[in-house]
């Protein structure tokens, strides 16, 4: 099993020490994130975040299938996580290692299991017929910060994606092609956003939100906080690592939904620009026959 | 059927008959089997779960990939001069109300196992044994409720009986809070130590501290709830592991008593002025 490199001694130090002096190696505060970027593709549902080295691809895709026999009036979602080779050489194909493993169980419970989405709405034929939504995260570059950048990604892809309008009509399912009728969004109840906080020093006594790698690699334990907007906590994940003080943990949370505020509203701005640019101005303006070349 | 809120309110008493910063009845054991390294026994209510630690001891051959021999293990800490904590999770078909089979790479029993690994981890003196591996094999026979809880307590029991050095003992309990998300009531009551029907019902978290320290190890979340209800239930938590390590204090120090009134080991000379009543 290929292993990642670990940082020197001295590199661990330096880091170390420099934290202590509220210092970054990029010369972010304590609290900051790094310059976060989200861009949607020409196809409905594909967003890419950039978190400062790290970026992530989400696309959503929507197919009709059977619902499973013990839900007969839900649709299925699921969430697929792909940590490749070229993200980084530990990881490998078709083996899942412990970080995506984990990376996929929170997105499950910070997205699926909140119930951001819907699913009774992806119903079209009780026990026959349903949509399966499936969107596809792929780690393309890791500088930390995996969680965060992907539960953003996720959400932003699943807000922009359109799946075709149905229609029901003496018994006949009709799935109508863009052309034929305007594709409809996803029936969204709230966007979750992951916060994760570092901790480093002996006792966690610092907290560090946004680590890039190097700063991952050194932490002594970490503590992803969902939340949406409205303040409502769909997950939290202190998953081992040293102990932080219960007080502490509290104010992090308090942080984190001001964090997960500026996402909601970034991810609401830019999904308003995306609309503006995709509209041509109705039908007759896309008839036409002037064009930009 | 959701947890009777209408009676709840009337008498203050839960499904179970217990208030609401009751725990249920836990009883441990340690060394129960006699070859292990390291045993335990615990039951919280209807959860019962089984533990044997083997090591610190030389690393077998290279594991590949997350899982480590029986389904559902992980492994952490290992880097460099430390041992590695390999805790491996085995949940029977029995264990719950619907017969399930947990596959070998069930995500959920992955993440417990590398949950556990890395609370104990934190508290253990790995660094006192480079190049070794302290192996975690834990037995979920019932499951009641606060599951992780009951995982953590056991394997925090088979270490000490084990004699791997610690910080202190990790003890575990889970909170919730009595109405649902929803309702942004402020009259919500917390409750200590959720039964599987509360768990499925109402939001709870759970919360592991390092003995008598206000300091969480883990908080682990995994129900919508009000954010302003977070200080409530975590509170509640805090306090019920400090009662839980009580539990187990007393369980490893009987234990201790018993067998130097049956001369299976020598008083040592400290003994004497130590307290092991």
């Amino acid at each position: 099993m290929p292993r990642e490199a670990e940082p020197s001694l001295n590199e661990k130090q330096f880091v170390i020490q420099a934290l202590q002096e509220n210092l970054r190696l990029d010369g972010r505060e304590l609290d900051q994130y790094r310059p976060l970027e989200l861009t949607f593709g020409d196809q409905y549902g594909v967003a890419d975040v950039t978190l400062g080295n790290t970026r992530i691809l989400a696309k959503a895709t929507a197919e009709v299938t059977v619902p499973y026999a013990d839900r007969p009036l839900d649709g299925i979602f699921t969430i697929a996580t792909e940590l490749s080779p070229m993200t980084s050489p530990a990881f490998e194909v078709n083996r899942p290692t412990e970080t995506e493993v984990l990376l996929s169980r929170l997105l499950e419970k910070t997205v699926r299991r909140s119930g951001a989405l819907d699913t009774e709405s992806l119903c079209l034929v009780a026990g026959q017929k349903c949509w399966s939504v499936r969107v596809d995260v792929h780690a393309l570059s890791h500088d930390g910060n995996l969680t965060d950048a992907a539960c953003l990604a996720v959400v932003a892809a699943l807000r922009h994606f359109r799946k075709p309008d149905t229609s029901m009509e003496g018994g006949r399912l009709t799935v109508y092609t863009p052309a034929e009728r305007e594709p409809v969004p996803l029936s969204w109840l709230h966007s979750p956003f992951c916060v994760t906080w570092s901790f480093f020093g002996d006792e966690g006594e610092l907290a560090v939100l946004d680590a890039t790698w190097l700063e991952e690699q050194v932490r002594v334990g970490s503590c992803t906080i969902s939340l949406n907007k409205h303040g409502e906590i769909c997950q939290i994940a202190k998953l081992g690592g040293t102990p932080v003080d219960a007080v502490a943990l509290l104010q992090c949370t308090n942080v984190a939904l001001t964090k997960v505020k500026e996402f909601s509203d970034l991810v609401d701005q830019k999904l308003a620009e995306d609309l503006k640019r995709r509209d041509k101005g109705g039908f007759m303006a896309e008839l036409r026959a002037e064009n930009d070349r | 059927m959701p947890l009777d809120t209408s009676t709840y309110n009337l008498a203050l008493l839960r499904v179970d008959g217990r208030r609401w910063n009751e725990l249920r009845r836990v009883h441990a054991q340690i060394r129960t089997q006699a070859a292990a390294d390291g045993s335990s026994y615990l039951e919280m209510g209807h959860t019962k779960v089984m533990c044997v630690v083997t090591g610190p001891s030389e690393p077998g051959p290279r594991r590949g990939g997350v899982a480590g021999g029986g389904s559902g293990g992980a492994g952490a800490g290992g880097a460099g001069g430390k041992a590695e904590v390999v805790v491996g999770i085995v949940i029977a078909g029995f264990s719950s109300v619907d017969r399930k089979r947990h596959g070998r790479g069930d995500k959920r029993t992955l993440e417990l196992a590398s949950t556990v690994a890395n609370a104990l981890a934190a508290s253990l003196h790995t660094h006192l044994f480079p190049h070794s591996q302290i192996n975690v094999s834990l037995h979920v026979l019932s499951q009641d409720g606060s599951l992780l809880a009951a995982l953590i307590n056991a394997a925090t029991l088979a270490c000490v009986d084990a004699g791997i050095p610690m910080t202190d003992y990790v003890a575990a309990c889970t909170a919730g809070s009595t109405s649902t998300y929803a309702a942004n009531d402020e009259g919500a009551d917390p409750l200590l130590d959720l039964n599987h029907q509360e768990e499925q019902e109402l939001p709870g978290l759970t919360v592991a501290t390092l003995g008598e320290s206000d300091r969480v190890a883990v908080l682990v979340c995994e129900s919508r709830v009000q954010v302003s209800r977070l200080e409530g239930m975590l509170a509640v938590g805090v306090d019920g592991c400090k009662q839980m390590r009580e539990i187990l204090d007393r369980v490893v120090r009987d234990k201790g008593r018993r067998m130097i009134q049956e001369g299976t080991v020598e008083k040592g000379v400290g003994l004497d002025d130590m307290d092991v009543d």
